[in-house]
């Protein structure tokens, strides 16, 4: 395996929410790497562990646009829709979004208490 | 603007179109390229994409209909209510959900210029803005993927039990210098603790495993655990490779290495923190090298210890290292039920009987009975040995063919790699796998999906028999550990049931723990490598548990023997250099006496063959086609020039026709892994003789190598390293589905699956190989020893006799009366042994025999013939019966006289007992006495030239010794190849009875019989034996000490003779006349005398080599006399 020594830890992030933690290598708009892909929020990024191509970037997460509170992408922590927005500032807003995102939150809920 | 065509009728699955927008989107800068995976899947999922689009908005066009009606006063109702407006957008547009935007070619168009390229590109707007749609959900989906994944190992982590101990771990090592941590089968041990102490900080890490495999598959684990944020920082070094680079922070490495690297430097001055894992399995390197870390603590207070280790024993580790603190972590096993179904009386196995297969059988039909076919799970059933597989095996797969719901598949070490590879396969739905296993499947290899475990009880372990120096293969019970070993493999993915094929009070009765390997093997190997390392007597070494004292004094006595430690038991020049080889003594003397001489490529050949598994698989051999395509391969010389042939024609494949050399092998029945482990182990062995400058650092090939085909090289290895990468891709862990026996007949599905791999995967191993090892250069190894000459192939043999030695066997005296399969063989200390069916000797006997008009009587019970063979063997093991293995022939009285280490005569020199045990009859005293002098004489200067070569080798410190001169090599060479080929002599060749070997020396003599013979001999130890009488010429001859001979004083032997190289003629007892020829040579020769004398380690020589000091007590006067010159005066005073 070839993964070069690029993509070297500048931190270790970890959700204020769920308390995934892991160490990222970049923080920003502009992945390293790669110059075809722009971030449209500012977001930790690491190097895709599951992809041997060094240009493969995770997002891992980054800071809700309102609290900014640290949190991952997860679908049990945050939601993009034209901005971050962790699943707190979701609860307390939920009717600024249109049905389609809060159909979705209730019916994850549901599948949730399920399991 | 847009031409004719209408966005509906655009073919997006069109390969022009599609070209079309790869050139837009999928260009050789962008985040994905056209022809790479990710392009294949994006155009996957656009279709799928494309399909979801086309139903939601059908279904959107009558849902927004309804939203617009009654949903614009709620949503401004709630807006009042809020208290901030976050600005969002209302209308809801799945793109919103996308927290990225790409930068493609239309993009960067537009930005730099204003022309419009539709037409040029032929692409229209809408197909451009749908496509980069599609791609912006296509990165947004492997985002989440990826990131699914991540959340999912970093929850398997947290939930490891290991994990509650994560800070107790790091502090403890932080505080103390050894630490062990224990715990059981599935704790997460080996992978967790690793990389805790990576992420606290600690570096120059070093991880042994016992086994090669682990270190590979560890270091590739906790890599991706770690989201190779280490990257090239975690490696691994094993034999053959190393992923280690200056940045590797962490290593997995055997055992074994890891006692190199302290061989090489005491004080381990790498590493911070050493990991021993699997302590509890009790092997001999883990032993020793726990030995060696206790000893280097005191050395290093800095350095950090870390034991990890099933809870077996835990004390016994904890007091060894001052008892150090213990970190207990349960396991983590699902509840396993134990049945106790002892085989009743009528169906166990007597000694001699094959196993009885029906108690396995009954839990097969237990299960069928007890749980529906649709509750998976599988069963592992563990037996003793390979025998005891096949016969269970058989009866499974009667049982299978009728019942259909089962799947038959062994697994033991012997088993070809993809064979062994078939029980991590996955069984169709309804039917489970029986794996019959070896113990291998209880520690080495991990199955997941086993509910079900049947445990025999039983192991056969390898054990060290030294009177009979012989290893043995014997059954035994398991221990008490081996046996929660065992259950708890039903345990790992959910409840399991163990039926234990025994009483629960024999279980009671099981020794606690396995026996350490320590206490059972040979420990030649060991000793040689404690003295290497400067480690004081070995009888006193502090191991955890010390050997049997006998073991360790067997094993000085055998490197005594073999020359590689001298009486005082100090490292010999030759010792310390074996104790650098990794393999066993015998094969490390071969590979230093193969450098001497021009038959350096063939031994390494063989050297590496023989340190393998054989390629040639077992199960092969009742295959009449493999058969017929195996028989060019064999040499009735022998199995390792077999071997050697088989490896030069696979090179000539691989160098001819590379991707075909796998059903090469696959035709002759040949496991092409062992091949590839050979190639490795040879190129290891090559580069170790060359740093030991045993062999030339050659005008190196590539120097040789124009730019042109420098150049060639360099894209040839671009492309395997291409390929290499794409492997790795693709090989994402996809099981294949079994399929169930009867099917399609047994061993054509096995072809088929081989061939359904090669036509559709690139041969990884092929690649691997090429990127490695220079094709041509091995191809030209391969020339040099592929049709030796007759010359080559006799010194070839002798140096594999020497290196064997004394691993010698002699035929049976009636053999050529014996059907084939009852020929039998003796060894020095074990009597009636037969040769391996694998042998080419076991098919072919003949070669051994003497045919009748080659031999004659020579009197009652004495039959005399020039023709009498020996076999030299790697291998001496007992199963069912002792078998020796990779035999060589060659003739027995000059192999004998130039490789044994005792010769011992009667007083005309026409008895000569080798090594005690054979006798060799010479009735023609004449031509006795000028063979066994022409022997001395050859082994004299053997040795010479081996001493210097390996005297010179240590050239890197203080003053160069002479180099061996290549003419020297040439004329020995030479004259060995004489005394090989062309003495045409009569002997008859015999053991001797038990009475006669008591019998055999006259022991000392009140009156030495002849003191002024002693003086004739220039050797300092030229002196009565002590113990076998007679006089002890060199180290390893001694003149006239049998029993039972004539007893007749040499003197009266005295015959005329003439020397053929200078004027001497006169009347010369047989030891003067030796003694003559030793030291007169042809005027040309009396240079390498001189040049060898020079040597600051013969310092007692005089002025000139033939000249020495000599007392005659006659005239009371010294002299500076040649020895000639001592004859002559002697006879004066007569
Ligand atoms: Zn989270
Ligand atoms: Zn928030």
């Amino acid at each position: 395996m070839e993964y070069s020594g690029e993509g070297s830890a500048q931190g270790v992030f970890s959700c204020e929410l769920c308390g995934l933690s892991t160490p990222f290598s970049y923080y920003g708009q502009k992945p390293p790497n790669t110059s075809s892909i722009v971030l449209l929020e500012e977001c930790y990024v690491m190097k895709d562990p599951f992809s041997p191509e060094k240009e493969k970037f995770l997002v891992i997460g980054s800071h809700c646009s309102l609290c900014r509170k640290r949190v991952c992408v997860g679908t049990e922590c945050s939601l993009f829709y034209t901005k971050r927005f962790c699943l707190q500032c979701i609860k307390m807003h939920l009717e600024e979004f249109p049905q389609e995102v809060q159909q979705e939150l209730t019916k994850r809920k549901s599948v949730q208490k399920n399991d | 603007m847009h031409s004719n065509r209408e966005s509906n009728n655009w073919e997006w699955d069109n390969p022009h179109n599609r070209a079309l927008l790869d050139e837009v989107f999928f260009r050789e800068q962008d985040y994905i390229r056209a022809r790479s995976e990710e392009h294949k899947e994006f155009w996957k999922f656009f279709e799928r994409f494309q399909r979801f689009q086309e139903k939601r908005e059908a279904a959107g066009r009558s849902g927004k209909r309804r939203e617009d009606e009654g949903g614009k006063g709620q949503g401004q109702g709630k807006k009042k209510a809020s208290s901030v407006d976050l600005g969002l957008p209302k209308e809801y547009d799945p793109r919103y959900r996308i927290n990225l935007s790409v930068r493609t070619k239309d993009i960067e168009e537009r930005h730099s210029s204003r022309h419009r390229r539709e037409e040029k590109t032929g692409v229209g707007k809408q197909e451009v803005s749908a496509c980069r749609l599609g791609l912006l959900h296509f990165i947004d989906f492997t985002q989440k993927q990826s990131f699914g994944k991540l959340a999912k190992l970093k929850k398997e982590q947290r939930n490891l039990p290991i994990f509650q101990y994560r800070d107790k771990i790091v502090d403890m090592v932080r505080a103390h210098p050894v630490v062990v941590v224990a715990g059981d089968t599935g704790c997460g041990k080996s992978t967790q603790v690793p990389q805790y102490l990576l992420s606290a900080g600690f570096s120059h890490i070093a991880c042994t495993q016992p086994r090669r495999i682990a270190c590979i598959s560890l270091a590739k684990r906790v890599s991706f655990e770690s989201l190779n944020q280490y990257g090239s920082k975690v490696g691994y070094q094993i034999r053959f490779e190393t992923t280690r680079t200056p940045a590797t922070k962490m290593v997995f490495l055997t055992e074994g290495l890891l006692l190199r690297q302290i061989q090489q430097d005491a004080t381990l001055p790498q590493y911070e923190v050493v990991i021993v894992d699997e302590v509890h399995e009790r092997h001999l390197h883990c032993d020793f090298l726990l030995g060696v870390l206790r000893t280097l603590i005191s050395l290093r207070s800095d350095l950090k210890i870390i034991l990890m280790s099933a809870t077996i024993n835990i004390k016994l580790f904890s007091k060894y290292f001052g008892s150090a603190p213990v970190i207990q972590v349960p396991g983590r096993l699902y509840p396993i039920q134990v049945i106790y179904q002892p085989i009743p009386q009528e169906e166990q196995p007597s000694r001699s009987e094959k196993l009885d297969p029906r108690p396995y059988l009954r839990v097969l039909q237990g299960i069928d009975h007890t749980y529906p076919p649709e509750e998976r799970g599988d069963l592992l059933l563990f037996l003793s040995g390979v025998a005891e597989i096949s016969t269970v095996l058989e009866a499974a797969q009667a049982y299978a063919t009728h019942t259909r719901n089962w799947i038959v598949l062994p697994l033991h070490s012997t088993l070809s790699v993809t064979d062994q590879d078939k029980v991590f396969d996955i069984s169709p739905p309804g039917v489970r796998k029986c794996i019959i296993s070896t113990n291998i499947a209880e520690t080495s290899v991990t199955i997941d999906g086993v509910r079900f475990v049947v445990d025999s009880g039983k192991v056969k372990e390898m054990s060290f028999d030294p009177k009979a120096k012989m290893q043995r293969l014997q059954e035994f019970w398991i221990s008490r550990a081996s046996s929660e070993q065992r259950k708890g493999r039903a345990g790992r993915t959910g409840p399991g049931v163990c039926y234990r094929l025994y009483a629960e009070s024999d279980y009671e009765a099981f020794s606690p723990y396995p026996i350490p390997e320590i206490q059972r093997v040979a420990l030649d190997s060991l000793v040689l490598q404690m003295k290497s390392m400067n480690l004081g007597d070995p009888r006193t070494f502090p191991f955890i548990d010390p050997p049997p004292a006998s073991s360790i004094e067997t094993a000085l006595h055998y490197l005594r023997e073999q020359g590689a430690l001298d009486s005082q038991g100090e490292l010999t020049p030759i010792g310390s250099l074996l104790a650098q080889l990794p393999v066993d003594v015998v094969i490390g003397k071969m590979l230093v006496l193969g450098c001497l001489f021009s038959v350096v490529e063939p031994v390494l050949t063989i050297a590496a063959a023989l340190s393998v598994q054989s390629p040639f698989l077992r199960s092969a051999q009742n295959n009449p086609d493999c058969a017929t395509a195996r028989k060019p391969l064999e040499s009735s010389q022998g199995d390792p020039f077999t071997l050697l042939n088989a490896f030069n024609e696979w090179v000539q494949v691989k160098s001819e026709r590379g991707g075909t050399s796998r059903k090469w092998c696959r035709r002759r029945g040949l496991e092409e892994q062992r091949l590839y482990e050979m190639v490795n182990l040879r190129r290891q062995f090559k580069e170790l003789l060359r740093s030991h400058s045993l062999i030339d650092t050659e005008g190196n090939s590539s120097s040789r190598q124009d730019s042109y085909q420098r150049r060639q090289r360099h894209g040839e290895r671009k492309q395997l390293h291409r390929l290499k990468r794409e492997h790795e891709k693709q090989e994402s862990g996809k099981r294949k589905v079994l399929r169930l026996e009867g099917e399609e007949s047994g061993s054509s599905s096995d072809e088929e699956r081989g061939r359904g791999r090669k036509d559709n995967a690139v041969d990884i191993q092929d690649v691997k190989f090429k990127l490695r090892h220079s094709v041509p250069e091995l191809r030209e190894a391969a020339a040099s020893s592929q049709d030796l000459s007759r010359r080559q192939q006799a010194l070839l043999k002798l140096v594999l006799c020497r290196g064997l030695y004394p691993q010698l066997a002699l035929p049976d005296e009636h053999n050529a009366n014996r059907k084939d399969s009852d020929q039998i063989f003796h060894t020095r200390s074990k009597q009636g042994v037969v040769i391996h069916p694998t042998s080419v000797f076991a098919s072919d006997p003949e070669v051994l025999h003497i045919q009748e008009h080659e031999k004659k009587e020579t009197g009652p019970d004495k039959e005399e013939s020039s023709k009498h063979q020996i076999l030299a063997y790697v291998s001496l093991l007992e199963t069912n019966k002792p078998y020796i293995g990779n035999c060589v022939r060659s003739p027995a009285l000059q192999t004998l006289l130039l490789v044994a280490r005792s010769l011992d005569t009667n007083a005309d020199c026409t008895r000569i007992v080798v090594d005690g045990w054979l006798e060799l009859g010479l009735s023609d005293a004449e031509a006795a006495l000028r063979t066994l002098s022409s022997a001395l004489q050859l082994r004299g200067s053997w040795e010479r030239l081996l001493n210097v070569q390996l005297g010179s080798r240590r050239g890197d410190e203080g003053p160069t010794g002479p180099a061996v001169s290549s003419k020297d090599v040439a004329k020995l060479a030479d004259s060995l190849l004489k005394f090989l080929l062309y003495i045409e002599i009569s002997y008859s060749l015999r053991r001797l009875t038990g009475l006669e070997s008591q019998n055999l020396y006259i022991g000392p003599q009140a009156d030495p019989g002849l003191p002024t013979l002693a003086s004739l001999f220039p050797s300092a130890d030229a002196e009565p034996d002590p113990v076998k009488g007679g006089l002890k010429v060199t180290s390893f001859f001694t003149y006239n000490c049998l029993s039972g001979s004539k007893d007749l004083y040499s003197d009266c032997l005295r015959s005329f003779w003439s020397c053929p190289h200078c004027d001497l003629y006169m009347p010369l007892t047989p030891l003067e006349r030796m003694q003559h020829e030793a030291v007169c040579r042809p005027p040309g020769e009396v240079q390498l005398e001189e040049d060898v004398s020079e040597q600051p380690s013969s310092k007692a020589r005089s002025s000139t080599a033939l000249q020495r000091q000599y007392h005659c007590d006659v005239c009371d006067q010294d002299f500076e006399f040649t020895s000639t010159e001592i004859l002559k005066h002697r006879r004066q005073h007569q």
